[in-house]
């Protein structure tokens, strides 16, 4: 970990993308369940996609490249949520306003500026995460401001948009999503770049999550939070240069806390690559972009990745790359090289990889003879490096292409790349596409504009319960900024407000019954799922002198069904609380016998008796 | 479109569509280039595009400034192009473009729909048909097929037969999905002599988007013109939902079953003539008419046509009088939609409510009446109950399997070219594929 002057010192840049599911019932654009929980594949289709031209002409980089990857993409088609909508099969329906809604309300809560229109848009993806090749997209807010602390950063755009569908499998030149998910609102608040250190890009990122959780819709004396919560439904992705280096997008961090780790590897990795740039120039190192037909040297080869090659009529193909030797072996991040990266690049064309020469070649089972025979035919000296490429004619012609482009730009820059995990415990990364432009935006003739009133607006706003307002009510009903705050960011804060809001004077046992005895029962399998009126009852009971504050643990064990069910259990198993003149009786009792009477009393009665009354009790007759 | 306000403001700072504007307000300041607005109806709401590639919506008032930064650099629209190489192994292939989604690109700057007319813009966009043909491109029209009339389906006929007789091997019209049914049957009827494949196309998708279907429909049917040994008029579009393989459907049987998907093409009591993928594999499912080898015959264009034909629909309630207008106004033809075998309601409790008393009186004035089925899949029957012979006596013309469309094109092509007599004997006798005389029993396929 550096000083925040380090990170000023190499030109340190960073912005965060913030992708939340909603949790509204519907999908975007179709009347799709969001939860598909329990749903099933009933079929799939199989499709093909071509990048076409943006909005003003020009065809975005990142969407030519990925179609210039000859790839077919299955679509499993579920039953209850996905329709003909989602397979591209049928002109999106009218826009879900409950999601629009909330879109607003959390615009408001960054303090954004609001359209008067919102235009939905096509944000071409033609990696094939979406069967109609387009990301349905509407910018629904702009400058906005997150507060951390003293400091505000600019929140520069929150977006409206349909989640992608998950990957299921990649092979050979088929991929194949589940289109469940697809559809579903997703929310995208974007920060600008001012971020000045990886701890600060955490802290926002877990801000941001913390006010998407807890602005809410108002209902009675509650706020309805509009957010899924679970694996997967926050996803992080971070932009992050430095000076000599470039805009690098790291996509899809859902484990905020290792946010910190990716940034930093990533500033390692450029300045690696700024390093390696240098001393590549001084080698008057050069790539000059010509492969050649090695298949007759190496037909003999035992080798598996050239044997599997060959014996399919595959060809294999080197290039030299002249001063190079040593580079691409060289580590940039924990576990990846130079090497790695044209290996990542050549892999687009749907290679297993590529063999350089700054590996230990025997694992491949090249001799020392072959190497000698492959360096001469490539014209390399012991300076140089050599990558060798081995699989079908064209998809091989078109890896080494790739690869060679990307030695290429060793020398001369950080490729602006949108990057993916690859490691998520070393928290490293590896080159998914070439970053995209603005040009693979256009608009989605199928549907209309969405005119939002000052009116509308206003309702909206009327109709939010705001983060601040929760996290300062909590703070002042449970006078413990401790224990506020892990209410603040608990799944259970809905509930604590609503068993709150009809019991008073118990805030601090209720927060501290769901936030500790539930989950402790959640952890030994036990299921806490009662219904909140059953929960409303059993505090009821406590903050009226029936039961004890130990024994609501134990009726929470029972899984009561309903208030009478908890009558039920507070009879049967006798933890009805014993007080008063009866507990002064036997507090007597016990002193007669000669007994401690403390001990005595809590050890048989600890479920019925009140630590506290019984300590005043105890005390007053000394 | 923009309110005629907005207009005055533009035109008055010298704004036009595409150019980068500014706009103020009290608390606000965006840049942006000016979209054009698609919406009917005048709209005071600024739609621009911001440089992260986004549109928004900023309401024109009295308090927002507006500023033109900078003209347009791009007013001369093109479509970027792929040269195109004559290529001597390849034979010819006309492409006749009529409209529709496919072959025909939106300008999102000006908001102008343009057609891809050159064969190097095509290219661009579809570079493997550069492998398949040869490709000369005949821009006949560009109408939304359910704009089309007789006329539309005259002109193709007649470009088809002289691209064909100038040496085409093959051709592909490119037409809009809604009506190409239609067309592909008048197209079938009115090609005589036919001794080549003659492909029809469309898209569900339009093509500036990357799942387009129009891009493998396209190629299949270069495939399916080029290499297929079928003297017919058929639709070329996908077989299912997925992109593998296209299904090359009879004009005459072929009918849209779906408002939105890529495989709305089903045919209707009849198989496809054959499947067909990218690679040009063609794999044949039903007899068909081939190519002669042999054949001297130029193919020609009849372009006779009576357009004084209706398509009505038989329905409980539905009202007989409808025959007495279109006999008013001097229709010559009628194709009537009936139900199940080919009934209309015939003894009904309110006599009003009967059709017999009116198709008699039609028949019997000349008007020749045919009865089809509103289930399309079987073949209607005079004979199975007694409302039927009821019909038959009548006057009307029970049309076997043949599709209610195709038996409405077919008799305004037969009362066009034949007269009334021959016309009324040859409705029900098939001419291009259009009745089936047996059936065969068909699984399911998928």
């Amino acid at each position: 970990m550096h000083d925040k002057d380090y990170y000023k010192s190499i030109g340190f840049r960073c912005g965060l993308e913030i992708h939340q599911r909603l949790s509204t019932e519907h999908k975007l654009f179709c009347e799709c369940s969001t939860d598909s929980s329990g749903d099933r594949v009933i079929g799939s289709v199989e499709r093909r996609q071509r990048a076409v031209v943006g909005e003003l002409g020009a065809m975005d980089r990142s969407t030519s490249f990925e179609s210039s990857r000859n790839r077919s993409f299955v679509y499993n088609i579920f039953k209850r949520s996905s329709c003909l909508v989602d397979v591209d099969e049928e002109p999106p329906h009218h826009v879900n306003m409950h999601a629009v809604e909330a879109a607003l309300r959390f615009a408001s809560a960054f303090n954004a500026k609001i359209p008067d229109e919102i235009e939905p848009m096509r944000k071409e993806v033609v990696d094939g995460s979406d069967p109609s090749a387009f990301q349905r997209s509407m910018m629904v807010a702009y400058d906005g401001t997150l507060e951390i602390g003293k400091r505000g950063i600019p929140i520069t755009s929150i977006f409206l948009e349909e989640e992608s569908s998950g990957i299921v499998s990649t092979k050979d030149d088929t991929v194949t999503y589940n289109i469940d998910r697809i559809g579903i609102p997703l929310i995208e608040i974007d920060t600008d770049p001012s971020i000045s250190s990886p701890q600060e890009a955490k802290e926002a990122a877990l801000k941001i999550g913390l006010l998407l959780r807890l602005t809410g819709k108002k209902e009675g004396d509650t706020a309805v939070s509009e957010v899924q919560r679970g694996i997967g439904t926050i996803r992080q992705d971070v932009n992050v240069s430095i000076a000599g280096g470039t805009r690098v997008e790291i996509k899809g961090l859902q484990e905020i806390d290792s946010v910190d780790l990716f940034i930093e590897n990533e500033i390692e990795r450029q300045l690696r690559l700024i390093d390696i740039k240098k001393r590549l120039i001084e080698r008057h190192a050069q790539v000059d972009g010509k492969s050649i037909d090695l298949t007759e040297i190496l037909k003999h080869h035992d080798g598996k990745i050239v044997r599997d090659a060959l014996s399919k009529g595959g060809v294999v193909l080197g290039a030299r790359l002249k001063g190079f030797s040593g580079f691409l072996g060289m580590e940039i991040n924990p576990d990846r090289r130079l090497g790695s990266e044209v290996s990542d690049y050549a892999k687009m064309a749907g290679v297993r990889g590529i063999i350089h020469s700054d590996e230990d070649l025997g694992k491949y089972e090249l001799s020392e003879d072959t190497v000698m025979q492959i360096r001469q035919a490539l014209g390399a000296n012991s300076d140089d490096a050599f990558i060798l490429i081995a699989a079908d004619r064209q998809s091989c012609s078109k890896a080494m292409a790739h690869a060679i482009d990307r030695a290429r730009m060793a020398m001369a820059e950080v490729p602006p790349e949108t990057r993916a995990v690859a490691d998520a415990k070393k928290g490293n990364t590896r080159f998914m596409r070439p970053l995209p432009g603005g040009s693979r935006m256009y608009p989605e003739t199928d549907s209309e504009p969405i005119e939002i009133t000052s009116q509308f607006y206003e309702a909206v706003k009327k109709g939010t319960v705001y983060m601040q307002e929760r996290i300062r009510k909590l703070e002042k009903e449970l006078n413990n900024p401790q224990i506020a705050e892990q209410m603040a960011s608990s799944t259970k804060l809905m509930l604590y407000e609503y068993i709150t809001g009809r019991v008073k004077g118990v805030n601090l046992v209720v927060a501290a019954t769901l936030l500790e005895k539930v989950r402790e029962l959640e952890r030994s399998g036990i299921s806490a799922e009662l219904d909140r009126d059953t929960f409303v009852n059993i505090f009821k009971r406590y903050s009226e002198g029936e039961i004890t504050k130990a024994a609501i643990g134990e009726i929470i064990k029972y899984s009561p069904k309903s208030a009478s069910d908890v009558e039920r259990i507070v009879k049967s198993n006798e933890l009805e609380r014993i007080s008063g003149a009866k507990l002064k009786d036997m507090v007597a009792r016990a002193r007669k016998n000669g007994a401690d009477a403390m001990r005595e009393i809590m050890s048989k009665h600890r479920l019925n008796v009140d630590g506290e009354e019984l300590r005043g009790l105890i005390g007053d007759k000394k | 479109m923009y309110s005629k306000e907005l207009q005055e403001v533009f035109s008055r700072l010298g704004i036009k569509v595409g150019d980068t504007i500014l706009i103020r307000s009290d608390s606000d300041l965006q840049q942006g280039i000016l979209m054009p607005r698609t919406e009917a109806g005048g709209s005071d709401i600024i739609v621009i595009k911001r440089k992260d590639g986004y549109n928004i919506g900023i309401k024109y008032s009295n308090s927002i400034k507006v500023e033109k930064v900078s003209e347009s650099t791009s007013h001369n629209f093109s479509f970027p192009k792929k040269e195109s190489r004559p290529n001597p192994s390849l034979g010819k292939m006309a492409m006749i473009y009529t409209g529709g989604t496919i072959g025909s690109k939106v300008d999102y700057v000006s908001g102008g729909v343009y057609m891809l007319t050159k064969p190097e813009e095509l290219l661009h966009d579809v570079p493997e048909l550069d492998q398949i043909a040869n490709i000369e491109i005949n821009e006949l029209m560009s109408v939304a097929s359910e704009d089309m009339s007789y006329h539309a389906w005259i002109k193709m006929a007649e470009a088809t037969a002289k691209a064909l007789n100038n040496g085409a091997k093959g051709v592909v019209i490119t037409h809009g999905t809604d009506t190409m049914h239609y067309t592909s049957a008048a197209l079938s009827f009115m090609l005589k002599d036919l001794n080549a494949p003659v492909v029809m196309t469309g898209s569900q998708r339009s093509s500036d988007r990357g799942s387009s279907d129009a891009f493998m429909n396209l190629i299949c049917s270069a495939q399916m013109a080029m290499k297929s040994d079928v003297a017919e008029v058929g639709i070329c579009m996908h077989g299912s939902s997925s992109d593998n393989t296209n299904i090359f459907i009879r004009g005459t049987k072929a009918r849209k079953m779906h408002t939105s998907r890529r495989d709305a093409f089903k045919p209707i009591n009849n198989l496809p003539i054959c499947s067909v993928d990218q690679k040009g594999k063609i794999t044949y499912l039903s007899d068909y008419r081939k190519v002669s080898e042999g054949h001297k015959q130029k193919v020609s264009a009849q372009i006779g046509y009576e357009p004084k034909v209706a398509l009505v629909k038989a329905y409980p309630n539905s009202d007989p009088e409808i025959i007495e207008y279109y006999l008013s106004k001097g229709y010559k033809g009628l194709i009537i939609e009936g139900t199940g075998l080919g009934h209309v309601p015939s003894q009904t409790e309110k006599k009003e409510y009967s059709w017999l008393s009116n198709v008699k009186k039609a028949t019997d004035s000349g008007m020749i009446i045919g009865a089809t089925s509103q289930c399309l899949y079987g073949r209607v029957s005079g004979t199975v109950y007694r409302n039927l012979r009821l019909l038959e006596d009548a006057g009307a013309i029970h049309c076997e399997d043949m599709l209610p469309e195709v038996a409405y094109v077919k008799l305004g092509f037969l009362l066009g070219n034949y007269g009334k007599e021959k016309a009324r004997d040859m409705l029900n006798k098939d001419i291009a594929g259009e009745i089936t005389h047996r059936t065969e029993f068909d699984f399911p396929t998928e």
